[in-house]
This record gives C-alpha cells, sequence and structure tokens, in this order.
C-alpha cells in the first residue's frame, strides 16, 4: 500500500496533477500533461523515490501507471492492493 | 535552396520523396501562393510533415514573405490580426473575421484573407520566425532570402554536410535550430526524416536505425535526456555525429557525450536574430578549449564591445516586425548584431560567453522573457524572476508557490520541472529600491 501510494505521489508531481487526482489509469498517450519533459520527470521521480536505475527500454516502455508498475516489480518492489 | 537530390521521408510512413516529385510539390505550392492576390505574408502553420515542409519551401520558391508558427499556437488570432497575413496555411477550423475557407491545390485547407488592401512585404523579406515560445504577444524576426541562404550553407560548410547525411527532426521546424537542420540538409542534398515522436519513444529510434540516420540535433535538456536514456551510439551504428545548440550546455555534459561520440560533438551558438546559427566549435577544439562556442560560420565575425558580442554576418535579420507596417521596411541592421550576450573572444579568437545583457531566461531552450514573467505574475504580489541553467527561477513574497508554478508553466507552454518557484519573506533590494536581480541569482 505505501508502495502504491508513493508512486502515485510520484506521477502527480511529475505530471502536476492534484493531490486526489486518480492515476492508477494513466496512459502516456491519453494526458496532455505527460509530454517527453513530464516524462523525464517522471523517470527522475522514481529512481529517486525507489532508488532503481531504470534502464533505456524501460524509460521508453514507462508509459502507463500499470507500465511503471511492472518495472518496479523487476527491481523487485511489490505492490499490494 | 533544394538541391536536386534531396529527400524527405516520412518516419511513420516510410514515405519518400524526392527529386521530381519533391520540386513539383514545392512548384505546385508556389504557384497557389504566386496567384494569391493579397497583399501580406504567408502564415504557415508548419506540423513535422511532408507537407507543412511543402508548403514552407513552395512561399520561399514564390518569394513570399512566410511566417512558420506552431500549428497550436495560442497567440495565432492575435498575430493574424497584427500581421495581416494574405493566407493562413495548415490550418484547421474555421477562418477568423476577415478572412475565408478554401482549399486551394497544392496547399489543401487555408483561410484567405477576403480584402485587397493591405501592405506589401519588402521585397528582400523572405522568413519571419518568432522571438519566443508562445508567451505573450511574440515580435517576428525579419530575415531575408539571402540571409537563409547564407547560413544554410554556413551551417553545411561548418559540420561538413553532404549527400549522404540523414537528419532525423529533433525539433520543431518553426524553430530556428529545427528549420536550420532542414535547410542545410535540403542544400547539399541530404535526406531529412520526418520524425514527431522525439528521443523517448521507441519509435525515434527504430526510425534512426531503419532510415540510418548520421547525426542529431539537440538542445540541452535533450542532452539531459539522452543522458537518462544512457545513449550509446555503438547500439545505433550509423549515428556518427551529434550537434548541440539552443543554449548554453553544461561542461560536464560536453564532455561525455564528446567521449561517448569519440569526439563527433559539435557546440554551437547562435540565435534567430542570425537566421540561426553564429558560431561552431570545431570538434578537435573540444579538449583545448573547454566552455568556448567556437569560432565563427564562414563569412561571419565576432568583435566585443562593452562586454556585449556583436556578430557580422550574411545571417543577420533585416529586423524586427512587431505589425504589419513594420514587414515593408528594409535592412536596418546592416548586418551586425548585437547579441545582448556578454563575452569574450580568447587570442585565437574563439567565443567564451558569460551571461546575458538583457533580462532575458530560457526554459528547456525556449526563450523567456522575464519581465513580461513579472509583469504576468503581478496578481500574486511582489514577484522577481530570474535566469537558472535552461530553467526559470520565481521568487515570491505572497501567494502560494505550487500554485503559481502550475499557473506559470501552464502560460509559458512548459513542464512545471523548468520552474522553480520560491516563497521568500522579502525581495532583496538595492540601495536605488530595485530588486537585487544578482543577489537572487546567487541564490542556490
Amino acid at each position: 500500500m505505501t508502495e502504491l501510494r508513493r508512486l502515485r505521489e510520484a506521477f502527480r508531481t511529475s505530471l502536476d496533477l492534484p493531490p486526489d487526482a486518480e492515476v492508477d489509469d494513466l496512459r502516456y498517450q491519453d494526458n496532455e500533461k505527460w509530454d517527453s519533459l513530464a516524462h523525464m520527470s517522471l523517470v527522475a521521480a522514481i529512481e529517486d523515490e525507489f532508488s532503481v536505475m531504470i534502464d533505456t527500454d524501460d524509460v521508453i516502455a514507462l508509459s502507463s501507471f500499470k507500465e511503471a508498475v511492472r518495472i518496479l516489480g523487476e527491481h523487485g518492489i511489490e505492490f499490494r492492493d | 535552396m533544394i538541391h536536386p537530390s534531396a529527400r524527405l521521408v516520412d518516419a511513420e510512413t516510410g514515405r519518400v520523396v524526392a527529386g521530381g516529385e519533391l520540386s513539383g510539390l514545392v512548384a505546385a505550392a508556389a504557384d497557389t501562393l504566386g496567384a494569391v492576390r493579397a497583399p501580406g505574408p504567408v502564415f504557415a502553420l508548419t506540423p513535422t510533415d511532408v507537407d507543412g515542409v511543402v508548403r514552407y519551401l513552395g512561399a520561399f520558391a514564390a518569394r513570399r514573405a512566410v511566417a512558420l508558427l506552431d500549428p497550436a499556437l495560442p497567440a495565432l488570432p492575435g498575430l493574424v490580426e497584427r500581421f495581416a497575413p494574405a493566407v493562413v496555411t495548415g490550418v484547421r477550423g474555421a477562418a477568423p473575421a476577415g478572412y475565408r475557407d478554401a482549399n486551394l491545390p497544392g496547399l489543401g485547407p487555408v483561410w484567405l484573407r477576403t480584402g485587397r488592401d493591405g501592405v506589401a512585404p519588402h521585397p528582400d523579406l523572405g522568413l519571419l520566425l518568432t522571438t519566443s515560445g508562445s508567451t505573450g504577444n511574440p515580435k517576428l524576426v525579419r530575415l531575408s532570402r539571402a540571409a537563409v541562404r547564407a547560413n544554410a550553407a554556413q551551417i553545411a560548410d561548418s559540420l561538413g554536410i553532404d549527400g549522404a547525411a540523414v537528419a532525423p527532426t529533433t525539433l520543431p521546424l518553426f524553430y530556428t535550430y529545427g528549420l536550420s537542420v532542414l535547410n542545410s540538409h535540403l542544400l547539399r542534398g541530404a535526406t531529412v526524416l520526418l520524425e514527431r515522436e522525439g528521443l523517448l519513444r521507441a519509435g525515434f529510434w527504430r526510425a534512426v536505425d531503419t532510415h540510418r540516420a548520421t547525426s542529431l540535433a539537440a538542445v540541452p535538456y535533450q542532452y539531459e535526456m539522452l543522458r537518462r536514456l544512457r545513449f550509446d551510439p555503438a547500439q545505433h551504428p550509423s549515428l556518427t555525429t551529434l550537434t548541440q545548440a539552443g543554449g548554453r550546455l553544461h561542461p560536464d555534459l560536453v564532455a561525455d557525450f564528446a567521449r561517448r561520440m569519440g569526439g563527433n560533438l559539435y557546440v554551437m551558438y547562435g540565435q534567430t536574430e542570425a537566421t540561426a546559427r553564429m558560431t561552431v566549435l570545431p570538434p578537435a577544439r573540444l579538449a583545448d578549449k573547454p566552455g568556448s562556442a567556437g569560432l565563427p560560420v564562414p563569412g561571419g565575425s565576432l568583435a566585443v564591445d562593452g562586454g556585449e558580442i556583436v556578430y557580422t554576418g550574411p545571417n543577420v535579420m533585416m529586423g524586427y516586425a512587431e505589425s504589419a507596417a513594420d514587414l515593408a521596411r528594409g535592412d536596418e541592421l546592416g548586418g551586425v548584431l548585437r547579441t545582448g550576450d556578454l563575452g569574450h573572444l580568447d587570442d585565437e579568437g574563439f567565443l567564451f560567453l558569460t551571461g546575458r545583457a538583457k533580462r532575458i531566461g530560457k526554459v528547456f531552450g525556449v526563450r523567456v522573457n522575464l519581465d513580461d514573467v513579472e509583469r504576468s505574475l503581478a496578481a500574486h504580489g511582489p514577484v522577481a524572476a530570474v535566469a537558472g541553467d535552461d530553467r526559470l527561477r520565481v521568487f515570491l513574497e505572497d501567494g502560494d508557490p505550487r500554485a503559481v508554478r502550475s499557473e506559470l508553466a501552464a502560460r509559458l507552454g512548459t513542464h512545471v520541472s523548468g520552474l522553480d518557484v520560491r516563497a521568500v519573506d522579502r525581495l532583496p533590494l538595492l540601495p536605488t529600491g530595485k530588486i537585487d536581480y544578482r543577489a537572487l541569482e546567487s541564490t542556490a
């Protein structure tokens, strides 16, 4: 739960969304605030928050909230509801 | 300006437009624009696609002054009112007052001015570009056709561009650096790969590999992206060269990318007021001239006057335009540009930039007038804006920094990470009562 909350917060901060914004279904192509600058900010925020290094393919693949969960899962970070 | 071997390739569709087909499309657009009776410039909303490039080249071939504009420009209605274009190409949506919708051969949907009155632009005038992104009421930079051609050749010579070069678009074509990549490659019969997705998408790198791109043009924030992507040229064997402009690149990044590219990094300096490029640092001198912006492009020269860099060359603008009447004016600068940048030249003539004489900042490569920023935030109480490294710093006495940051990002059309907005008890003042910007700039 804590991990999920931290990831949601990273998305809200990077995409400049309100604190109560629903982000679990966010996808790159649907959100106009999610441009290339926001993307770099988001990758940086996730790397800092979870102390991981996201590799090149995953920086490019990170195109949705769910994809971020998958990528972090590969780094051994578990998300439980 | 188009070499007979020049090619356009659309990255998404793979469509190749070259030779007789390209010249035919350009001629068709030129014929139609030549037949537009109303005086005034052509406004070309320019997406990164074949049609957008053809409309630009067609206007140039028809000897009509053409303004290249962001298709998403919020300031468009104001610009149309101020500059009274004869025709607006690349439009979506209904024509504003004084214009009618039309669908013209070689151009597609346009807005045509209904009246025949108005000001004829000066015959030398070829290209109009905005000085800043989407902020406020942009001025237009007036560039002669000769200046556009001269700078394309200066750049092609400095970078050694030939018919084998393949350059993907990494920047918008209505932005001086992006346009200079197009012009300098078309001039020398090279290939321009029209790519719209950008460095962070898998499609971009597939296009680089499929079409064997040989160089990438990038501004400082894109170098930060490339670093984060752990860009490795060994994975893209056709890519041999990187070029950089659009503001100072941090010396660590210069050294880093010079190393990655085996030295093939071109650090450059320019302004829209000089069409695009004024200096290029030869890669062979990266190591012994760290921090330098290089030597003038062929045909250009530099001088320092009272600390300000003054550039002289065939690519300098005719002047600015704030209204339709200004478009009729001739060359007001005589090839001499006071850049507003501070710096010095070393004993070999290499340029070193140290700062700005004017109150101008940059956010992700887009020029921002700091006084405009302060005026736009005046409702929040005392406020001061200073330039950071490709970022903006704003200090507030009252008001909520987070809300101001969101508001300003929306107005500038940029991302909030380009803005550092902080609350302070009191803005520091000089004995004269003016804001002490030096003190704010030195705040970590």
